[in-house]
């Protein structure tokens, strides 16, 4: 199946106001719930024992059609393509010992999710490459077979830019003489730079206010990913953290964006209010945690994604275990269109009481 | 003090545990006592004599004390601990223990020296298995989790409380926490004469290697499987009175640790036709949810997120009917075998499945199951039902609303027994 996102990819992607957005992404999701039922066995066993079969699922509104609990990634093979036609297989990132998600991609998924993300980032960053600076370490992206969501994200952004610099050594200390020298040859133009939230916070705003050195990175945008659990426990906000950036390093804009590997082609970035934004792609929904209504305006709850892209796979909605916030659609002081939303924080993982084990399991 | 070896043992034992002082921390009953090895080496002569009655003071006091707190008489666990914990309860026991030593060959003793190995998360069973170890006059240390909830810190404060005016509490008890670590469960298991390690399954796997003394016994519960029966004409013929009490009572079976102790259903079989069984299975779960609502019960968000994964799940992979609508709870409709894995979810997620009769359960039953809760049968029927699935490896046949009520039997085996030695008197 073609994407439906495909038809999609001459627009602006900020430019639909949230009814007409509405109207046409119901149709695109309707498409991928059909097909994603004919070709994955799963998913079709789901709507048919959770949902009540397609018969009975109300098609006139995206909160009324069937969607997966995004841990289901983790436990099952899920994909609507023959072995075949996958090209590659994207995981997660997770601590060791944790399952990871398994996410099919054919050609067709691959192609339109960076036709996707090249639309979403052009409207913040133009259409010429920029000099780049990645806040990582250059091993993350060495071994091409098996990218994990880290590198797999890195290399998605590396294609905005040119001459890629890596400023974190293997050791993930700050390269700084290494970083001055390569910004000195890039005098004079406009430079992006991107890495993941908790690491730019530890590795380059703790490490050049401990140097006390500063950059001057006053023509510059910082785009940067990744929860922000690191940063929330060490109580630093947002705000502190665009403001240290902009105290170390001079950098006047920063712009986060929020995504997850089990919907390739979801990108929610920031807009100028700093709520992120779904773009024509993409919706967002926020439920209620246990009774699953969907919630108004304002109110918080757990967030469901939904994007009409993936057709190698059933993620074009998907239940996250993210809580979240609507802040509204097509609002005013950003011409982007479309819902804005805050993500507040991630459910913290079940612990049950009960006759669970004295001990965690342990090499004797 | 360090104490000197007492005279009796003090030729053949090692001390192996000389260096846990600064390992093991004392929660109760005073945590600014001598040292625990001191303790170790001092009651390695303990005596004390069964069902004593400054034991059955001391807990009657314990009972007055839990529900004088505000945090544990809210909670409804700790709450049944404490009238566990009451003279008449205590009394009951005792006529029991009497009538065990009615033999006059045979004289009941401590098994002496205890070790419990207390289950992470189900705060309040590390009580009971102390209580009636205590009534049987044994030393005792007590280990429990470091990540203790609100309602054992509250227990531990009780104790405290009391250990003043009950000395016998000090002189035999210590309950501890230490830092995973297994060369200290290893010494103190040097120490006692009895171990006993409430489950689950990998801390049996990980902990009884570690020998104990050569007179020592031990009791083990690995992770255990329990499930309902509910005869669906009976269940549709109930007035609403017993409908409603029916309801209450599972939910305590169900909610009381989140469904995650070893007694708590996972599986509610249905016995009767399909149409009869359908219509109970709706007005069970309609019943269900007004008991949740009349209890304001609302579940976390987290055990929300949980369950309704584990339904997704398992209706990928097996002939299920998931129902989402009642926010208690996840009822899912089983109709095949592959939705009936000894899988427990927790947290509030009910699996249905219908038979025939109930001897058609005797099949599913197996090592690892404990308990069957039921209603609508003759006792006829679950006399026979027990002898057949017992002899397969379930454990108790008790009626909804029981699930989670302490027997001094515990998965089959008798815990007085097990904290006391039978001395066989001959007389010339």
């Amino acid at each position: 199946m073609k994407s439906p996102a495909r038809e999609l990819l001459d627009l602006p992607p900020y430019g639909r106001t949230q009814v007409e957005k509405r109207a046409d992404l119901t149709q695109r999701i309707e498409a991928l719930t059909r097909f994603h039922y004919e070709a994955c066995a799963p998913y079709r066993n789901v709507v048919d024992r959770v949902f009540g079969g397609l018969g009975r699922v109300d098609f006139r509104r995206i909160e009324d059609m069937p969607f997966l609990p995004v841990s289901l990634f983790k436990d099952l093979e899920l994909k609507s393509v023959p072995d075949a036609e996958v090209i590659k297989v994207l995981t997660s990132s997770g601590t060791t010992g944790q399952q990871v998600s398994r996410i099919h991609v054919d050609a067709e998924t691959a192609q339109v999710q960076s036709a996707v993300l090249i639309k979403v980032a052009q409207h913040f960053l133009g259409k010429e490459r920029l000099p780049m600076v990645i806040l990582d370490h250059a091993g993350v992206v060495k071994d091409r077979r098996s990218y994990s969501a880290r590198g797999a994200g890195i290399l998605g952004m590396a294609q905005f830019g040119y001459r890629p610099f890596y400023a974190l050594r293997d050791d993930m200390s700050l390269d700084l003489a290494g970083l001055r020298d390569y910004l000195g040859t890039m005098k004079g133009r406009r430079i992006l730079l991107f890495g993941f939230t908790g690491m730019v916070w530890q590795h380059f705003v703790q490490a050049l206010e401990a140097s006390s050195l500063r950059l001057d990175l006053s023509d510059s945008i910082l785009i940067h990913s990744g929860g922000w659990k690191k940063l929330e426990a060490l109580a630093v906000s947002q705000e502190d953290f665009r403001e240290r950036l902009r105290a170390v390093a001079g950098i006047p804009r920063v712009v986060n964006f929020y995504g997850m590997v089990e919907q390739v082609g979801g990108v929610y970035f920031e807009n100028e209010l700093h709520f992120l934004q779904a773009p024509i792609y993409s919706e967002v929904i926020v439920r209620d945690p246990v009774t699953l209504a969907p919630r108004p305006d304002g109110q918080p709850g757990l967030v469901q994604v939904v994007s009409c892209l993936p057709t190698s796979y059933p993620g074009h909605s998907l239940l996250t275990e993210d809580l979240g916030v609507i802040h509204g659609a097509d609002l005013p002081g950003t011409a982007m269109k479309g819902r804005s939303f805050e993500i507040l924080g991630r459910v913290p993982k079940a612990e049950l009481r009960g006759c669970s084990d004295t001990f965690q399991t342990r090499a004797a | 003090m360090s104490g000197p070896a007492p005279a009796a043992h003090s030729g053949d034992v090692p001390r192996p545990w000389a260096g846990l002082d600064g390992v093991v921390r004392v929660l109760a009953p005073e945590p600014s006592g001598p040292g625990f090895t001191a303790f170790l080496d001092r009651t390695l002569t303990h005596q004390g004599e069964p069902f004593a009655a400054e034991r059955i003071d001391t807990l009657q006091a314990m009972s007055a004390a839990f529900l004088a707190d505000p945090l544990l008489r809210a909670d409804a666990a700790s709450v049944a601990a404490a009238y566990w914990m009451r003279r008449a309860q205590v009394a009951r026991l005792r006529e029991e223990f009497q009538r065990r030593s009615s033999d006059a060959s045979v004289v009941r003793v401590p098994v002496g020296r205890v070790l419990h190995i207390a289950p992470s998360n189900v705060d309040t069973l590390f009580i009971y298995s102390w209580a009636l170890s205590f009534l049987c006059g044994n030393a005792n240390v007590v280990r429990v989790s470091q990540e203790m909830g609100p309602v054992v810190e509250a227990m531990f404060g009780a104790l405290r409380g009391l250990a003043e005016a009950h000395p016998v509490l000090g002189a035999g008890n210590r309950f501890v926490t230490y830092a995973h670590d297994a060369d200290a469960t290893a010494a103190i298991s040097q120490w006692c004469s009895h171990r006993v390690i409430w489950g689950g399954n990998e801390t049996v796997a990980a902990l009884r290697p570690l020998s104990l003394n050569p007179h020592a016994s031990e009791r083990v519960f690995g992770s255990k499987f329990s499930y309902s029966a509910f005869a669906a004409a009976p269940y549709l013929a109930a007035d609403p009175a017993e409908g409603a009490r029916l309801a209450s009572g599972f939910f305590n079976d169900l909610f009381w640790f989140d469904q995650m102790a070893c007694s708590s259903p996972h599986v509610l079989f249905w016995v009767g036709g399909e149409r009869e069984v359908a219509a109970a299975i709706e007005a069970f779960e309609a019943s269900l949810q007004a008991e949740v609502d009349r209890r304001g019960f609302v579940p976390s968000v987290s055990s929300a997120v949980h369950r309704r994964a584990f339904a997704f799940e398992l209706a990928a992979g097996a002939d299920v009917q998931v129902a989402l609508e009642h926010p208690g709870f996840i009822g899912v409709r089983v109709r095949d075998a592959a939705g009936l894995a000894r899988e427990t979810c927790g947290g509030g997620l009910i699996r249905h499945s219908r038979l025939d009769r109930l001897d058609d359960l005797v099949a599913f039953a197996g090592e690892g199951d404990q308990t069957l809760t039921h209603y609508g049968f003759t006792s006829e029927a679950l006399s026979a039902f027990a002898a057949l699935a017992g002899a397969r490896g379930l454990d108790r046949v008790v009626p909804v609303g029981e699930a989670l009520a302490f027997d001094v039997v515990w998965d089959g085996y008798d815990l007085l027994d097990d904290f006391t030695r039978q001395v066989r008197v001959k007389p010339a």
